[in-house]
């Protein structure tokens, strides 16, 4: 494509997300963490590594930073100086945001990630080249590149252990990167049954494995197109709005009492999972 | 939950043999019609399941669900596994289950590589030498009739961790039937003490807490939501108990020398001096000023300033406590691990009851709890007071056989017992194992067990909820390896062996099992159905569900009798206090080999794959001590060597060094990882239980010149937002929870 090819049509080859003129319809997948039922126990990140055949890297690579787990739970103290964190720890599960004008998708020289109809940042793993352009464009560094050919590799995936590997997911060779897919194979799954009944997909039908396995509850999935559903009942009640950069919250006068957000709004990324502030008892 | 491939999703859509070609792609399709290429038809084909014989609920591509019970630990929650091609993938939470309700810790849900795990014992090994070397099964159970043949009873011993359900009656039967009384149960992390002072104040030995109708949890050290007792069923009611009801939230407190992820999780978490929690707890009783007659007396001269002295909690906090607890009723007071294991355990669980019961929360959130109706399937449980009197027998060399099942003192007994030592003295050692972990390597004769996803068992949790009741493991695939057997096909074998006539109707332990699920089926809820349909209906659910009987709660906390101890002198030589850090994900270390838990950052610190020395700060600034330094940590009765992480969760006069890792046997994925904390513990036990003190053992520290990078999952800024709004928090005052979805 040559550039000017590329200028003049600028607004076929690069959708703005969220769009107007292609709005999300049936579906628009997201999430909302509950950071004050979250209690950092990391049940959802193994229940990640065990849907998403993610590999264990082993202590030396884990020091190179060639960790891969998709999801992790932030751990975080005051940042004042006091003696002890006497009003306990932040916690806060960390994957791909699903950003609807995600800052990865313009970088990638290939368009290996780009961005689906139901409003997830995809990656193709087979058209990946390794540039890993969109993992230092990420501000939430949720990108994970396999440096590594891990499948092969005795020690993270012995015979016995390749048993237990998910046959829905792909395994990623070396030289590719892979993130967080909101659990997309059992999206897929869903949708084709529901599909083939001629209905969408109901609420409560379809659970990504993070949020199933967390023992608190802390963690809601689902369409955010459909009211019914509990996730956009959730950013409804935050008045949390998909494609603005300014949520109520912040207009001090309109928003007390609220405490969902997003994390660096200002980026304007305009991710897909919202937030909800610990709460600390006041009284102690 | 919709499978990628359910059966419900088959039925209505059957697969034409067109789609089918679509889906194996041209490639796939040319070398399987055409065989031609590098692949041939005949590669591999001992691995190729015959689809031809298969069950006929197995379908390619399609999964299916059993329902089980989590072996991890014995919480008792129910999983789901999700099996497709004859193999397990994934372990899932039962929804039906009152205890998990769906849910799964990252522990449980490890499951999977316990069972796949590529250093389980794969064959009987009698030892030669230094040698294991294969046997037969007949082989070894001949060898186990021999050396039983002329021993008397009170020479043989039996050391297993928890066991339950009908397991434990069998072993009962053949324990009973070698004639002896020996059976020790042994958890190295158990709330041992508390149990006891449960008995005292409520006359059970856990009641049932209810988190979910307490407007205030003030926990002494109790880690309810990480590795306390049943952390899955506790999370869901801390759930329920920070939203609580219009919007008046649970508020919790949390005091402890060292911080648990239930700590982390506190409004208030309170750095108390090691072993004062006791204190603590009669100051606010004092504080509270509702108390009257013997209790008044008692704790008249725990005054703030007294208090505040002893504990190192401001005076001004311990008001704000007592004002929250007489405004917000009822609240819920736990002992947990940080308060139990001192010499003064005992009194410091005494003195926090006694709390409980002036605030009037007995019987509102310390409930009776249901009674099994089957008492012989009751967990047998045990701490290490039991490992204790076996370790003294062992050292009088009282004992010519001894069986071992589920438990690794080699690795988990405080290193003051010389436990290794001491089992050299038994005639004839018999372990019974998953992996030649320290223990089994010790053994004479290791026989190799099935894993959870591969026998039969049923299991009776402690810890009940709604009601009570029996969990059904099942296999979910067949045997990985053909020589392993399940435990109670073992003992099934050797109760034969002295009770044949009793015995020989039973096939193997699945028919044990269901003859004896059968016989009491009226009992069970299957009364008026026939058999068959019965056992089915049991095997899908995995969870019988009983009415127990809910008494009420008869003892009461009472001032008699409770003393707490001046503080403790300081020590020159040893001025630190040891703390254990059981975590989660790891606890007594059984689990170190699965590769899941050792990647799985620790929540607090973050650190992986490694042990870790917790220092305060403030300490480490006073002793020139910075992050990753290896230091010497040595207590009377031995020393390790690890990396120090500078922590501020804990006591200045504390430090915590996790237990679970530095195996120096086990697998691949726990050997060499780290530093063990069990071997530097000293003898000390609570007075009045005789249970070990895990937190009595004093240390120092020493530098030890070497440095090395912390492996963590935290990155440069360490905890700090670096003023960005990432995790963001928000007090009460500011929000309105009454109007949340």
């Amino acid at each position: 494509m040559s550039v000017s090819n590329l200028l003049e049509n600028w607004s076929q080859v690069r959708h703005e997300h969220p769009v107007n003129d292609k709005p999300h319809d049936p579906y628009k997948w997201a999430m909302a963490i509950d950071l004050d039922a979250c209690t950092g126990c990391n049940a959802c990140s193994v229940a990640c590594y065990a849907e998403n055949n993610i590999p264990v890297v082993g202590k030396e690579r884990f020091q190179h930073g060639q960790q891969m787990h998709w999801l992790r739970v932030e751990r975080y103290w005051e940042e004042d100086s006091r003696e002890f964190p006497d009003q306990g720890f932040q916690f806060l599960p960390m994957m791909c945001q699903q950003c609807e004008a995600a800052p990865c998708e313009t970088v990638c020289p290939v368009a290996a990630t780009n961005h689906t109809a139901d409003g997830l940042n995809s990656q193709i793993y087979n058209r990946c080249i390794g540039s890993r352009y969109c993992s230092a464009n990420c501000p939430f560094k949720v990108r994970y590149f396999n440096w590594y050919d891990y499948p092969t590799d005795e020690m993270v995936w012995p015979a016995e252990m390749t048993q237990q590997m998910n046959p829905d997911v792909s395994v990623r060779s070396k030289g590719v990167m892979e993130k967080c897919t909101f659990c997309v194979q059992r999206l897929s799954a869903a949708k084709v049954v529901a599909k083939g009944e001629g209905r969408i997909v109901r609420e409560g039908e379809v659970q990504t494995a993070c949020q199933q396995s967390c023992p608190t509850g802390a963690i809601s999935f689902g369409n955010l197109v459909n009211p019914e559903s509990r996730v956009h009942k959730q950013w409804a009640a935050q008045q949390v709005v998909l494609d603005a950069d300014k949520q109520a919250k912040d207009e001090k006068e309109e928003g007390p009492g609220l405490r969902g957000y997003r994390i660096l709004e200002e980026l304007r990324a305009y991710p897909s999972v919202m937030y909800l502030e610990r709460v600390r008892e006041s009284a102690v | 939950m919709i499978d990628s491939g359910s059966v419900k999703q088959l039925a209505g859509h059957p697969f034409d043999r067109r789609d089918f070609l679509k889906v194996l792609g041209w490639s796939g399709a040319a070398v399987a019609l055409s065989g031609c290429g590098n692949t041939s038809i005949e590669d591999g084909k001992e691995t190729v399941v015959s689809y031809v014989e298969a069950n006929d609920y197995m379908v390619p591509g399609i999964g299916v669900y059993y329902n089980s019970t989590c072996a991890q630990c014995d919480a008792g929650c129910s999983i789901n596994g999700r099996v497709r091609e004859g193999r397990v993938l994934k372990l899932e939470g039962n929804p039906d289950s009152a205890i998990n309700k769906g849910k799964l810790c990252g522990l449980g849900q490890a499951g999977v590589q316990h069972h796949y795990n590529p250093d389980r014992v794969r064959e009987p090994l009698l030892r030669n030498g230094n040698k294991g070397e294969t046997i037969s099964w007949d082989k070894a159970y001949a060898l186990i009739a021999e050396k039983l043949s002329g021993v008397k009873g009170e020479e043989i011993a039996f050391l297993s961790g928890g066991v339950s359900g009908h397991l434990k009656a069998l072993l009962g039967n053949y324990l009973d039937s070698l004639g002896t009384k020996n059976h020790f149960v042994y958890e190295a992390v158990a709330p041992g003490v508390v149990r006891a002072a449960n008995v005292k104040a409520y006359g059970v030995e856990m009641p049932r807490y209810r988190f979910d109708k307490a407007q205030v949890v003030l926990s002494f050290g109790a880690d309810f939501l990480g590795s306390w007792v049943s952390p899955v069923h506790f999370s869901q009611q801390y759930a329920q108990f920070r939203k609580g009801v219009n919007g008046q939230r649970g508020v919790l407190v949390q005091v402890e020398s060292k911080m648990t992820l239930t700590g982390a999780n506190a409004d208030r978490w309170l750095a108390v001096k090691p072993g004062t929690e006791g204190v603590l707890a009669l100051g606010i009783i004092n504080a509270l000023g509702i108390a009257t007659g013997e209790v008044a007396e008692l704790v008249k001269g725990y005054d703030r300033a007294r208090v505040s002295s002893e504990t190192g909690v401001a005076p001004g906090q311990i008001d704000k406590i007592a004002a929250l607890l007489k405004l917000r009723s009822p609240s819920l007071v736990l002992a947990g691990s940080a308060a139990e294991g001192y010499a003064h355990g005992s009194q410091n669980a005494a003195a926090i009851h006694l709390l409980n019961q002036v605030l009037g929360n007995v019987g509102k959130t310390v409930e009776a709890p249901v009674s099994v109706p089957f008492p012989q399937m009751a967990p047998a449980k045990g701490n290490t007071a039991a490992l204790k009197t076996l370790n003294d027998g062992l050292a009088a060399g009282k004992y010519k056989v001894l069986f071992n099942f589920a438990a690794n003192p080699v690795f988990t007994a405080p290193g003051a017992f010389k436990f290794k030592d001491n089992l050299a003295k038994a005639g004839f050692k018999v372990a019974f194992a998953h992996y030649l972990d320290e223990t089994a390597l010790q053994a004479d004769l290791v026989l190799p067990l099935d894993s959870a996803m591969e026998d039969w068992g049923t299991q009776v949790p402690e810890y009940m909820t709604e009601g009570a009741q029996i969990n059904i493991q099942q296999p979910l695939m067949e045997r990985l390896h053909a020589n392993t057997r399940g435990m109670g096909d073992i003992v099934l074998t050797l109760i034969k062996q002295r009770r044949a006539d009793e015995y020989k109707a039973f096939e193997d332990y699945y028919a044990y099992l269901r003859g004896a699920m059968l016989q009491n089926k009226g009992a069970l809820g299957g009364g008026g159905v026939d058999d068959d349909t019965f056992w089915n209906e049991t095997l899908t659910q995995g969870i019988v569900k009983l009415a127990g009987s809910t008494g009420t709660l008869t003892a009461h906390a009472a001032a008699a009798g409770l003393t707490l101890p001046a503080p403790a002198a300081s020590d020159e030589q040893y001025p630190l206090h040891l703390i254990p850090g059981v975590t989660a994900s790891l606890r007594d270390g059984r689990h170190t080999n699965q590769p899941w838990l050792q990647e799985s950052p620790d929540p607090l610190t973050t650190i992986v794959w490694d042990s870790w020395v917790e220092v305060h700060p403030k300490k480490a600034t006073e002793l020139g001590i910075v992050e990753g330094d290896i230091v010497e940590v040595t207590s009377k009765t031995g020393s390790v060597k690890a990396q120090v992480y500078l922590f501020p969760g804990i006591h200045p006069e504390a430090i915590s060094i996790p237990v679970g890792r530095g195996h120096d046997a086990m697998g691949r994925y726990a050997k060499g990882y780290g530093v063990n904390p069990f071997q530097i513990m000293d003898a000390v036990f609570d007075a009045a239980t005789g249970e070990l003190a895990m937190h009595e053992t004093r240390v120092n520290i020493k530098k030890t010149g070497q440095r090395v990078l912390v492996v963590k999952d935290e990155g440069s800024a360490g905890a700090l937002q670096m003023g960005r709004k990432i995790a963001a928090r928000v007090s009460t005052d500011q929000v309105d929870l009454s109007k949340e979805v």
